[in-house]
């Protein structure tokens, strides 16, 4: 996993100028603005399915709200290429999530990146750079 | 112009990175069944002359991560009769402004099978092409399918509705016949696809049953395989459609990863995902 890392890390800075045209869905629904950060959320599910793999995940916000999200990443192929398993969110995990959320207000969105205790940093691959383009641009045309 | 610098530059960089990142991999042992996109990468240049009449092998597309280009795309806007104008209107493709919760894709919203000629222009991730004395099977990655290419001299069917023994139903896939063009280009002919299940493109061009696709399947080199697409369907076009060109280079340890569509996880992924995200459009977000 760390030796994954260290591909994905410099490629996120060039995700900025890569095309988005393969991404398989669009992000018209999303915010892309800036990410909403869950912090100390609690994974509750992955769903390590196509088209997209979802993460699930309760999270509490500041006035003690408990909130379920549902996220989605980049497919499990390209999820593969930039350091994901189908274990590597386990329920009960406690992460910090980036979220470009939906537009519509429902707590779904387009997964950004997952931050563990550790320091480890997983991204998506299509939206996983910090601006919201790709992380895998180094993998990709 | 400063665009294009800056791309030039990203590129640069990237392949400036790719053998130290390579470098940094090279503690880890590989494991033969998984499928490494910076070897294609690098797997730079011909490689050396194209075997005579042999497509045999894993090749690796545009959405292979292994940094191969299409070469050309469809063209747009298709040149369509008033009846393919019609049908081409009911399609709603998702896209720019265009959200999972908005198409009417069959495939996105469904799973159901691209069908051809749409597997050979969506999705374009790796196929393997294998061949016994008497077909040609080209096997597509996404979804893992097959399709089916008869060598044998047989005629296409041309008959795909109505009663009698000459009628043959449509199918996904067609029905297609090849033959060597010359020694490094494979011609394959398809017709008889179901049209009302399948889209064209991904950009929601239709197709008829009585479509008439031909495919030139040129390698070049023994890394380097082009298939240039023409589609011939009167009823729906006014003239003969160019289907673009796409580009695909061997892999080198002929590996990838699988990827199909399931239509109980599709539809788990839209109720509880991309339905509730809605079409990005206040006013009609749920």
């Amino acid at each position: 996993m760390k030796t994954k890392m260290m591909m994905v890390v410099p490629f996120a800075g060039l995700a900025a100028m890569a095309s988005s045209s393969f991404a398989h869905h669009s992000a018209s629904a999303f915010d892309m603005s800036a990410p909403v950060v869950l912090k100390g959320a609690v994974v509750t599910e992955f769903l390590w399915i196509n088209p997209h793999p979802l993460i699930k995940a309760e999270y509490t916000d500041e006035q003690g709200n408990l909130q379920n999200w549902t996220m989605e990443m980049g497919s499990t192929v390209s999820a593969q290429l930039v350091g994901w398993t189908r274990t590597a969110l386990l329920p009960g995990d406690v992460v910090t999530l980036y979220v470009w959320s939906a537009k519509s207000g429902a707590p779904v969105g387009r997964f950004n990146k997952v931050e563990f205790d550790d320091g480890t940093v997983l991204r998506d691959s299509q939206r996983g750079a910090d601006d919201g383009g790709r992380s895998d641009a180094g993998l990709r045309q | 112009m400063r665009r294009t610098c800056t791309g030039i530059i990203a590129v640069l960089v990237g392949v400036l990175l790719l053998p130290a990142l390579a470098a940094a991999q090279s503690d880890a042992p590989l494991s033969p069944w998984k499928y490494y996109p910076e070897e294609a990468r690098t797997n730079a240049g011909p490689g050396g002359p194209a075997p005579v009449r042999d497509l045999t092998g894993t090749w690796l597309g545009e959405s292979s991560g292994g940094g191969v280009p299409r070469l050309v795309r469809p063209e747009s806007p298709p040149p369509l009769t008033p009846l393919g104008q019609q049908l081409f209107d009911q399609r709603i493709v998702e896209g720019a402004g265009v959200s999972v919760a908005d198409t009417n894709d069959p495939h996105y919203r469904y799973c159901d099978p691209f069908g051809f000629p749409r597997n050979m222009n969506d999705q374009i991730r790796s196929m393997t092409i294998t061949t016994l004395p008497d077909r040609t099977f080209v096997l597509l990655k996404f979804m893992n399918i097959w399709r089916e290419i008869w060598m044998d001299g047989r005629d296409l069917p041309t008959k795909f509705s109505g009663r009698g023994a000459d009628v043959h139903d449509p199918t996904y896939n067609g029905y297609s016949v090849g033959y060597w063009e010359d020694d490094y280009t494979f011609v394959v002919e398809t017709t008889g696809m179901a049209a009302e299940e399948t889209w064209a493109t991904e950009t929601g061009y239709p197709h008829s049953v009585d479509a008439v696709v031909t495919e030139r399947f040129h390698r070049s080199s023994k890394n380097d395989l082009t298939v240039t697409t023409t589609m011939v369907d009167p009823t729906l076009y006014t003239r003969p459609v160019e289907m673009g060109e796409v580009y695909f280079r061997w892999s080198p340890r002929q590996t990838f990863f699988d990827f199909s569509c399931v239509p109980s996880s599709v539809q788990r992924y839209l109720e509880e995902m991309a339905d509730p995200a809605g079409t990005g459009n206040s006013d009609a977000a749920p």
